[in-house]
């Protein structure tokens, strides 16, 4: 009877069902972790304050309690915040050291510019021109940040003219090299030029005399707070971007500030070394280095795969292009990296600053890293992906319809355009969305090509040219990269790190299942069709 | 019919034939072309120096003491014997007028030696003067370039009182900040050695104060015949007739630390490598050694010279030794007029020039221009030899570099100082990069094609339907996701639960063989009997779980009962095992993760694809759903399922984000799982940003680069070549 | 014995293709030898031999589809209205305009049965819709498909049975108006029903055009035309009046053939 059952091998198929029982688990791991701390992390959580046994007092949100183990006591990890004070986020309490704890109504949390959130209690607030609220101080507080967002789109606006008037120096100083470099320092045009740059240089030192007017008063705007422990501590207004408090808010109220934060994730910059704020420069620069890799990508990978089905003759060389497209797909990433690094920037980028930018050198125009350089490197990782499909796509339609649009007189291209690529557009689209969701997670070939931790402006933006292709640019990816490893406080980046990993992983994810969802159906139509 | 269309459409057809083949073409060049270009990039390393004689006008008529070249190849200084220095253009015009560096003016100079950019000249009437002589470009008004010496004397020494008459004499300055001073040393025709300290040292008040010591080593029985002084003044060394290397401590009263008779030969010539760690020896029947000072055991502190590279030998006594003061490289001529430049670390012999006979030779500070004076005048080099520290053994073989106590695989390609000694061993990257695909194959292969071989042959087909896309999804899941998640929430949990882990290993087979006898005698039950086959794996899954659980609860009390609480400590007490905490366990799972769809995907199509008639038969003949998976579907899919271990292969051995992540990126030679390690694609991430462009160091990433590619390239193409001979076979089917 | 084929040349007095001499090769194997035959204008021509005989090869010829195939070598000639359609100076796409074809598996594609009527016209640059509509109604009424689908025209004409997408390849092939239609074992994948359909519609349209047809059912042979030539292993046995070839065949091989003693 044993014998039997052995010899039918149940047991193997149930070893085998555990091995894809263990997968599932592994994925559903994956998934559960990245998706519970990553959307957990807008969601306010309440302040504990904490009374020691010796007497001392903390406050803050319990971000874990300590593991089952026998040799740690039971401990809980609070995050305490108020950096410039403790120069820790972090703490662990030992659980038997607590004499007390409570949820005061009235402790309120700063989410800061600079320096991480604050914790701590309100205790008077100073406004230049606006008289305490007799409703109390954290009305005024409110108030005050009220009024100080009307007035901060007159700092925007301050800031933009002085951004773009730096521009347009620069700009200058760039026709200045120019001329410089050709000998033409005496020339009309260049002295010219030399009287606007230094008529735009007074009027940056006026704005930036208004700024810092304006600045100052906004400085003048503060509120005392102190800590747990009983610390002062003065903020100005215009330091805090938002402020409530997490004991004492509705249901409501907290869906409310977690959509604030998810718009500001997908809206803001970031602050703080990226560890807080917004992802837009990440997400802007992650979707147009996708949309420029597809430019380049897609017609070539299509073309190429059309040669291959349907132009190229059949045999040695055919096969032999098919293992090298194969084998184009195996690259390791790292290898396009350091190829595009040899080929498009040293290469193709300072033969092009030698050609049309002799003038800012040894300074690298499109010598260096940037958005272009790095599509491409792309672009040539992702055209295996859509020549692969594009020709499996073309071999799937059956070959009589070809016949038959031949035997009525159509040419190979009219053949091509009006019945191979419409049938083959779903398996072709299925590769193009492959392509992206594995540009738009490949990270190491962008490390070598321009990718870095923060872009001081958009590679699109609303100064002439508008497209600034050789600028350097953000990365979803390479922000986890970065603000996972290299910040020096990992432990406070670990909610922006999942956050943004959430957000990256829902992406690719989400474009992958299209694709193959996709992909089956079109297998089942040809199937049929068979 | 449209006859001007059919044109128009005829000629479209055309147009696009051509663009579309140009197009297609181009592709598959670009493949190609990336070959071709990152080889092309590495190639230089393995290119042989080249050299060219530069024309000159330049004629000696004095018979000099010194001569020397510039960093621009533009200016020739030279110092005759009586002591004046003269700047020559190449065009054979003096530059400056000449210096005479002499006082008197009857003197003549006997000896000279160099530490860094001083001269030291040792003149017949027992003075030595200490002269630096340095060049630097000048950009005049309308920016063109000249070069203008800068001619320093640095000191000016009377002669001995007392003593001998001298031989030789060295000058050295100290470059240590907090013991600031000169040292002179001098061999006596006595065959004595004096010496003589000047420390400078200031007070906490400011006011400087300069001691002299002097020391006086007596005569060597055996002739001393060559003298060398490191640069920093601290360590002396010298040759004997006799063949008897010596060395002595003197940053204070004179040590001989060591005494080497190792030579059979008279030793002629002695010189300091680049750097001072190294001493080059050279003997009388032509040999050239470098020797370092290197610990016998671990324990000992003290160093005992011995002998670490053996250059080219020349056909005649070694003159002269002359360090290059860019790298490693060694210049030195024989009596016969045979000039050698080798690279100590490579042992490589860049240049072997026959000149007839050479008087003096120098190499420019930048290593790229010689200049020697031969019985025919002075003769001038280019040199083109940009990686002279790599060969095939320095890429792939043991060196035994300065400051190590054996031959190593060692990767550091940089350091703060100048004179460093980059090395470049590729050897731990691919033990890396080996190591942790290893580990990872190990993880994932048996689950990927079990996981495989479940889905297509047990499980209902609507759940085939769910599964698989699901894993394939999980495909594109970024490994930067992977890496991130592993290395700061999965490593840290293993280090406080490594018990956990291994007692995993134990208790989840144990809980499984446990499940699987209940299982099989719950087959009387009637509810257990008729339950449908296919969903085998949700079974099992609480049972898995319950197993990491049961682990988890156990392994406190397995620590504290059975390791003392620390397993970690434990581990490095009684095996000597280190725990890092970017370990291969934790490079296993990521990497795992990263290829399980892969794997599992290929291999799962490689099973469905069998012909169901197979399957059908088989089953027909009564064998069992497993024996019939095993015996015939699996053998028929295994070619398919072996490509697709490949190409999952292929991904480890390339991946770079998650090793970048999750490995402490060290380049260590160690094959324990509690290790970490560098793989050649992480360390061309972590490298190339600092590598100066066509360096040597920037040419050795490419050449990691090459291999990479060469071993994925090879990885794909079986996978492929296996892939096609499959597909054809089962297109008859 | 590759015998003499000469006689196979009957007395055709209006004869629209001349086949000369024409020898095909794929690679090295050859496939036909040496076919000699003319095929009259307006006529049902049949092909029938045993598979593999070379029947299909030899219409593919006519309309040059062989052209797709790399390793095909022919050499000989075969005269549409006296020009050698192997000529250099013939564009295979004016060919294949004016010589339609059905195949064996009906292939309409995958757009509206309108659009795969038409598409023969559009392709040739023909835009003008009332000429197109034009077109589409005669041609589904030649093929007598029209009152079948005229209320469907612009539904996909994957939706059609079997018999009566092969009725739509032949529409679309009439659309263009060509000289001579090609079929090649137009039935062979059809029912019963759908054949009598075909056949019937082969027989309305013989007259109008010139029609080769390749069968291996000789029943449908019988039928259908009014000629019928033998291949058997790449050779022209015997050609002749299709009444004639079934009763008194003059080769041994044609009348094992139809008498079914191999094949």
């Amino acid at each position: 009877m044993k014998s039997k059952y052995w010899r039918e091998g149940e047991p193997f198929v149930w070893g085998s069902g555990a091995a894809l029982a263990l997968i599932l688990l592994l994925i559903l791991t994956l998934l559960v972790v990245i998706f519970k701390n990553g959307l957990g992390v807008f969601w306010v959580s309440p302040l504990s304050h904490l009374e020691m046994q010796d007497g001392s007092k903390l406050m803050g949100e319990v971000v874990q309690s300590s593991v089952m183990s026998m040799r740690d006591e039971p401990r809980s990890q609070l995050k305490i915040a108020n950096r410039d004070l403790y120069s820790l986020d972090f703490k662990w309490v030992s659980d038997k050291d607590i004499k007390q704890v409570t949820y005061p109504q009235d402790a309120i949390l700063i989410e800061r510019q600079e320096y991480g959130n604050f914790v701590g209690f309100l205790s008077s607030v100073t406004l230049l021109n606006q008289p305490s609220l007799p409703s109390g101080e954290y009305a005024t507080l409110l108030a005050g940040l009220d009024d100080l967002k009307a007035n901060m789109p007159e700092l925007e606006a301050v800031k933009s003219q002085i951004s773009d008037l730096n521009y347009r120096v620069e700009s200058l100083d760039h026709k200045l090299a120019k001329l410089r470099f050709r000998g033409e320092e005496q020339g009309d045009d260049f002295q010219q030029l030399t009287m606007q740059k230094e008529l735009l240089q007074t009027e940056f030192q006026t704005l930036v005399t208004t700024l810092n007017v304006l600045q100052a008063r906004l400085m003048q705007n503060t509120a005392r707070f102190t800590d747990a422990s009983g610390t002062m501590l003065t903020i100005p207004l215009s330091a805090m971007v938002r402020v409530y408090k997490p004991n004492n808010l509705s249901f409501f109220a907290k869906v409310s500030l977690y959509l604030q934060k998810t718009r500001e994730l997908f809206f803001d910059e970031p602050r703080e070394s990226n560890t807080e704020g917004g992802l837009f420069p990440a997400i802007f620069g992650t979707v147009l280095l996708i949309i420029i890799m597809a430019i380049f990508s897609f017609p070539l990978g299509v073309i190429a795969g059309v040669y291959l089905r349907e132009y190229a003759r059949d045999g040695f060389m055919v096969r032999l292009v098919r293992i090298a497209v194969n084998n184009l797909a195996g690259i390791p990433s790292i290898v396009y990296g350091i190829f595009g690094l040899a080929f498009f920037i040293y290469g193709i980028g300072s033969s092009i600053d030698q050609i049309f930018f002799p003038a800012q050198l040894p300074a690298p125009t499109f010598g260096t890293g940037g958005i272009l350089w790095a599509s491409l490197t792309l672009g040539l990782l992702t055209i295996p992906v859509v020549i692969v499909s594009t020709e499996e796509a073309l071999g799937a339609i059956p070959g009589g319809l070809r016949e038959s649009s031949y035997a009525l007189g159509a040419t190979k291209f009219q053949t091509l355009t009006r019945i191979l690529i419409p049938l083959a557009s779903p398996g072709i689209m299925t590769g193009f969305i492959l392509a992206m969701a594995r540009a738009a997670g490949e990270v190491a070939p962008l490390m070598i090509t321009g990718v870095v931790k923060l872009a001081p402006s958009l590679a699109l933006d609303g100064q002439y040219p508008f497209f600034h292709l050789n600028r350097k640019f953000m990365h979803l990816g390479f922000h986890i990269y970065d603000i996972g490893f290299q910040s020096p406080n990992v432990e406070a980046a670990k909610p922006m790190v999942f956050v943004t990993t959430l957000l990256l992983i829902g992406i690719v994810i989400a474009l992958a299942s299209t694709a193959i969802f996709m992909r089956n159906r079109m297998k089942k139509k040809f199937a049929i069709a068979d | 019919m449209n006859k001007k269309l059919l044109k128009r459409n005829k000629f479209y057809d055309k147009l696009a034939h051509y663009v579309i083949t140009i197009g297609g073409v181009a592709v598959i060049l670009s493949v190609v072309a990336i070959l071709v270009l990152i080889v092309r990039v590495s190639l230089p390393l393995f290119q042989p120096p080249t050299s060219e004689i530069v024309d000159h006008k330049i004629t000696v008529t004095e018979p000099l003491a010194v001569i020397g070249l510039d960093d621009y190849q533009e200016n020739v200084f030279t110092i005759d014997q009586k002591g004046v220095l003269s700047v020559f253009s190449l065009q054979g015009q003096e530059t400056v007028p000449p210096v005479d560096l002499g006082i008197n003016h009857d003197a003549h100079i006997i000896f000279t030696s160099r530490s860094r950019t001083e001269y030291s000249l040792l003149w017949d009437d027992g003075r030595l003067s200490v002269v630096g002589i340095s060049f630097r470009p000048v950009f005049n008004a309308e920016g063109t370039r000249s070069i203008e010496p800068q001619i320093a004397m640095q000191g000016e020494y009377a002669s001995l009182p007392t003593g001998s008459p001298l031989l030789q004499s060295f000058f050295a300055t100290s470059v240590d900040e907090d013991a600031p001073g000169t040292v002179r040393v001098n061999l006596h025709q006595d065959n004595s050695v004096s010496i003589f300290r000047t420390s400078i040292s200031e007070s906490l008040f400011g006011d400087v104060e300069e001691t002299d010591e002097s020391f006086v080593i007596p005569a060597y029985f055996e002739t001393i015949s060559a003298l060398a002084l490191s640069e920093d003044g601290r360590q002396l060394y010298a040759g004997t007739g006799g063949g008897t290397l010596l060395h002595w401590d003197i940053s204070a009263a004179p040590v001989l630390e060591d005494t080497v008779p190792a030579f059979k030969q008279p030793i002629t010539a002695l010189g300091m490598v680049f750097g001072s760690q190294s001493l080059a020896v050279g003997t009388a029947d032509g040999s050239l050694t470098t020797w370092m000072g290197v610990r016998d055991s671990d324990q000992s502190t003290t160093k005992k010279l011995r002998r670490i590279h053996t250059l080219t030998s020349h056909d005649s006594p070694v003159v002269a030794i002359l360090p290059s003061r860019r790298d490693k490289s060694l210049l030195s001529w024989s009596a016969k007029g045979e000039l050698h430049l080798d690279h100590m670390t490579s042992e490589r012999n860049l240049y072997n020039f026959a000149l007839g006979s050479v008087s003096l030779a120098s190499l420019n500070d930048r290593g790229k221009g010689l200049i020697a004076l031969t019985a025919t005048g002075v003769q001038l080099l280019k040199l083109h030899n940009p990686h002279p520290e790599v060969s095939f053994k320095t890429l792939f073989g043991k060196v035994w570099y300065e400051n190590y106590d054996s031959p190593e695989y060692a990767w550091q390609s940089s350091s703060g100082s100048d004179d460093f000694e980059p090395k470049f061993s590729i050897t731990p990257l691919l033990f890396g990069t080996i190591k942790g695909t290893i580990y990872a194959m190990l993880f994932a292969l048996p689950l990927a094609i079990f996981g495989a071989v479940y889905v297509s042959q047990f499980a209902p087909p609507h759940l085939q339907q769910i599964i698989k896309p699901t894993v394939e999804v999980m495909a594109s899941v970024p490994s930067v996701v992977i890496g991130f998640l592993i290395a700061l929430m999965l490593a840290p949990f293993i280090e406080t639960h490594l018990v956990a882990l291994i007692l995993c290993f134990l208790l989840v087979p144990l809980c499984f063989v446990g499940f699987l006898f209940l299982w099989h005698y719950g087959q009387r039950f009637k509810a257990i009997h008729e339950m449908k086959s296919g969903f085998e794996f949700l079974l099992v899954l609480p049972v898995i779980l319950g197993g990491v659980l049961l682990s988890y609860y156990v392994s406190p009390f397995v620590e504290n009962q059975f390791f003392a609480g620390n397993f970690t400590q434990y581990m490095f007490e009684n095996i000597g095992a280190t725990y890092d905490q970017r370990n291969c366990i934790i490079i296993a799972f990521g990497l795992g993760f990263c290829v399980i769809p892969l794997i599992f995907s290929i291999s799962e199509d490689a099973l469905s694809n069998v012909p169901s008639g197979l399957r059908h038969a088989s089953l027909a003949l009564g064998a069992s759903r497993w024996q019939t998976a095993w015996r015939v579907v699996l053998p028929s899919a295994s070619p398919g399922i072996f490509a697709g271990s490949m190409i999952g292969l292929g991904r480890a051995v390339g991946e770079t984000m998650i090793i970048l992540m999750a490995t402490g990126n060290t380049p260590i030679m160690d094959w324990s799982i509690f290790n970490g390690m560098r793989t050649l694609s992480a360390n061309i991430a972590v490298e190339i940003p600092e590598a100066p462009v066509d360096g040597t160091l920037y040419r050795v990433l490419f050449l990691c680069a090459v291999l990479l590619f060469g071993m994925t390239f090879i990885v794909n193409t079986g996978a492929e070549l296996i892939r096609d001979r499959l597909r054809k076979k089962y297109a008859q089917y | 014995m590759k015998n003499d084929n000469r006689n196979a040349i009957i007395a055709i007095e209006d004869s629209i293709v001349q086949v000369r001499d024409l020898n095909l090769f794929y690679g090295t194997s050859q496939a036909l030898f040496n076919l000699n035959f003319d095929i009259p204008r307006n006529k049902v021509t049949a092909l029938i031999g045993p598979s593999g005989c070379g029947k299909s090869t030899f219409i593919r010829c006519i309309n040059r589809m062989n052209d797709l195939v790399d390793s095909v070598n022919i050499n000989g000639s075969i005269q549409l209205d006296q020009q050698d359609i192997f000529d250099k100076s013939v564009d295979v796409i004016d060919l294949r305009r004016k010589i339609g074809m059905v195949f064996q598996k009906s292939n309409p594609f995958p757009k509206s049965i309108y659009e795969n009527v038409i598409y023969g016209l559009r392709i040739g640059g023909v835009t003008e819709k009332p000429v197109l509509e034009e077109a589409a109604e005669v041609s589904l009424k030649r093929s007598a498909l029209w009152d079948e689908v005229k209320d469907r025209l612009h539904d996909s004409a994957m939706g059609l049975s079997g018999g009566q997408m092969q009725r739509l390849c032949i529409a679309r092939a009439i659309a263009v108006s060509p000289d001579i239609i090609l079929m090649d074992e137009p039935c062979s994948a059809l029912d019963p029903r759908s054949t009598a359909h075909i056949e019937e519609l082969i027989r309305e349209l013989n007259g109008e055009y010139t029609i080769i047809i390749v069968t291996h059912n000789m029943q449908q042979a019988s039928r259908v035309s009014d000629l019928t030539a033998f291949l058997y292993e790449g050779e022209l046995i015997e050609f002749g009046k299709t009444t004639d070839l079934f009763t008194v065949p003059v080769k041994k091989a044609t009348e094992d053939y139809i008498t079914g003693r191999f094949g």
